[in-house]
């Protein structure tokens, strides 16, 4: 490229690719919005929910979403807690994207539940004998834990010192609190990101969710899948911007540690898997020939096992894959899609087996379809994601942390890839 | 207020919030397990006698009539059951009332609970609607309410007449055991059971006497009898809910 001298692919690149870029957002959110809306008014017999199948592509938007954001508390509490200090970069970036993941989740609840107009019961009315209920109190306590991260990022912002330094500088000083908040975080994540899990996991009525290990898969995905998604996300920026943000030594050794969590992840769904062959559990063999050799077949090979997790693992984990940033897109990309696919096959694996509470009962195939409505509002909620992200980079410091070495004390230098080591 | 906080402290605190955690954990499981060996007056239980079910649906339609259910979105199904020497069995099949009851144990606002005389009730008002006692049920005994019911009932006056008002859209419904009828019923003196008014609809309309209700706690109660004289089994028994219907096998 030769200065003074712009090709058609440099208009695009400078000129034309933002505002196309949120046009098009706008007018997806437009859509979701209306269909959302649609909804609220009418209810859920606009979507293809039956009684068989309760739960649908809005639950796997809410689950992915929360999952996508677990790179926030994991990234912080390396920060923080292990004293990775060197990761900061990378964490601030989760903190922004786990923001947006899960007010993403709470629109996706908002539409999902059957009186929205109650959406506050959860806080006031406990049952503490219910997941749900934890998962909602952790939610919701830790999305106030996010603003609070969150608001040195505004703090920070030039336009907001403009608008009334004093508020700025309150803004700003909220970092002192991050090292406490990270605790808090990591507890409250550490419980609900696995509780998320154990919702499916201690379901007797519905076999193939029945286990013990569904909270552990699911924390281990969400770990992987959350920071696969930082990641990304610095890259993206990065080449949009024609510039390194952030040091390529931080993105190698987060690669690598979500390489091998994602062979983790493999390890204990391999055993999970196999284990499950072996119990005769009425409605179990079922619903894993559905997965294995059935409709749900090429999400579960391809879309799970081989695209999202293996190959992407080996991408990361190989150093000569590692070291190409278009490799590394690629395999976080690929992991980030995997753990959704995850998501929607747990779900829709034990919902699309009838259940069988008597011998003239076999569990029988059901269906389900999401109609256009519920994939407007779904586009509509992931484009609210993105256009959050691409406001945040523009006008917020998302890649250009202030330095605070007053922060922690006692917190050594480490190298990135001490943390897999 | 001094911000400061070193590495040590994280772990001190982070221990301390994950022991308080635990604790916390320990002490709700352990109030699950006492709830269960609470005393109550009463322990209400349904019999259906498979052998003399003919399959004529008649429960469905009083049950329609006196919850207000809409058609379709029946509380009380009547399945067709595994036949026996080539004739055909039936599988009357209401809310079973658990002991254990997973509905409840997985609303995350309290909206299903379990009453002391075993009745696993619904509080509408307070329901948020998320389907997780749907996924939870083991019997499909509840339906959702995805639209509004606004369609006249069929089965009135012919089966009876609307007891309890109409659920309204967005919360999932089921079967009460006729609450409404059984706590009218004790409050005028009326024995469940026995007095056709303080007793389910569904057992009051079956015409071949197939069901019957009562009080588990009261030996002389038709069903304590007929429990004690008959062999019996429950639904998906290796579950461990402890179901309050308990049916009679057809014998050949």
């Amino acid at each position: 490229m030769t200065k003074n001298n712009f090709t058609l692919v440099d208009v695009l690149r400078h000129w034309l690719m933002y505002p196309i870029w949120m046009l098009g957002l706008a007018i997806t959110i437009l859509i979701g919005l209306a269909a959302g809306i649609a909804v609220l008014v009418k209810g859920l017999s606009l979507t293809g929910l039956t009684d068989n199948i309760p739960w649908g592509l809005w639950i796997t938007l809410d689950l992915s979403s929360i999952a996508i954001s677990a790179g926030a508390f994991s990234l912080s509490a390396a920060v923080y807690i292990l004293g990775i200090k060197s990761l900061r970069p990378v964490a601030r970036v989760a903190v922004f994207v786990g923001l947006i993941g899960y007010s993403m989740a709470l629109l996706a609840l908002l539409l999902d539940i059957g009186r929205p107009d109650r959406f506050w019961h959860a806080m006031v009315y406990w049952n503490t004998h219910s997941v749900l209920w934890e998962v909602t109190m952790c939610v919701a306590l830790y999305f106030s834990v996010l603003l609070v991260e969150f608001a040195p990022l505004i703090g920070e912002a030039a336009w907001m010192q403009k608008i009334s330094p004093r508020l700025a500088t309150m803004m700003a000083k909220l970092h002192h609190a991050a090292p406490l908040l990270a605790v808090a975080g990591l507890g409250l994540s550490l419980l609900h990101q696995s509780s998320l899990g154990a919702m499916y996991g201690i379901i007797k009525a519905r076999p193939i969710w029945f286990k013990p290990d569904m909270s552990i898969l699911f924390i281990i995905s969400a770990v992987a899948a959350g920071q696969a998604i930082t990641v990304f996300a610095c890259m993206v920026v990065g080449k949009l911007r024609g510039r390194t943000l952030v040091d390529r030594s931080l993105i190698d050794g987060v690669a690598r540690f979500i390489g091998f969590t994602v062979l983790g992840y493999l390890y204990l769904r391999f055993w999970d898997f196999l284990s499950m062959n072996y119990t005769n559990v009425p409605g179990r063999g079922e619903s894993l020939s559905v997965m294995t050799s059935g409709s749900l077949q090429w999400n579960f090979w391809i879309g799970e096992i081989i695209l999202g997790a293996a190959i992407p693992a080996g991408l990361l984990l190989w150093a000569r894959t590692r070291d190409d940033d278009r490799f590394v897109m690629l395999a976080t990309a690929l992991i980030v899609m995997g753990v959704v696919i995850y998501r929607s096959d747990t779900n829709l694996s034990g919902l699309i087996m009838t259940i069988a509470y008597t011998d003239a009962l076999s569990p029988t195939l059901v269906t389900y379809t999401p109609t256009w409505i519920e994939w407007a509002t779904t586009f509509g909620v992931v484009a609210y994601g993105l256009m959050a992200f691409t406001l945040g980079v523009r006008y917020l410091p998302v890649f250009t942390a202030a330095h605070h070495e007053d922060e922690i004390e006692g917190v050594k230098e480490l190298t990135p890839s001490a943390m897999t080591a | 207020m001094s911000t400061k906080i070193n590495r040590r402290d994280f772990l001190r605190l982070a221990g301390t919030t994950g022991a308080a955690l635990i604790v916390l954990g320990a002490k709700t499981a352990a109030s699950a397990q006492a709830s269960v060996t609470k005393e109550s007056k009463h322990r209400w239980a349904m019999v259906i006698d498979q052998a003399k079910c003919t399959g004529c649906g008649d429960c469905t339609l009083a049950c329609r009539a006196s919850n207000d259910v809409a058609k379709g979105k029946e509380w009380n199904v009547v399945l067709q059951d595994k036949p026996v020497g080539g004739k055909p069995v039936y599988l009357p099949r209401p809310c079973m009332h658990c002991e254990h009851p997973p509905c409840a144990e997985v609303c995350p606002v309290g909206a299903t609970y379990k009453r002391d005389d075993g009745i696993v009730m619904m509080d509408y008002n307070k329901c948020i609607g998320c389907r997780y006692c749907e996924v939870a049920c083991p019997y499909g005994a509840r339906v959702f309410n995805w639209e509004e019911n606004t369609q006249p009932n069929d089965a009135v006056p012919q089966w009876g007449t609307p007891e309890i008002v109409r659920r309204p859209r967005g919360v999932p419904e089921k079967c009460s055991f006729c609450y409404q009828r059984i706590d009218r019923g004790l409050e005028q003196g009326l024995t469940p059971g026995v007095d056709r008014r303080a007793t389910p609809a569904c057992v009051v309309a079956c015409p071949a006497g197939a069901r019957i209700f009562g009080d588990l706690n009261d030996p002389e109660s038709n069903v304590s009898k007929w429990l004690k004289a008959n062999d019996h089994h429950r639904l998906r028994a290796d579950l461990g809910t402890e179901p309050r219907v308990y049916y009679l096998a057809k014998r050949s």
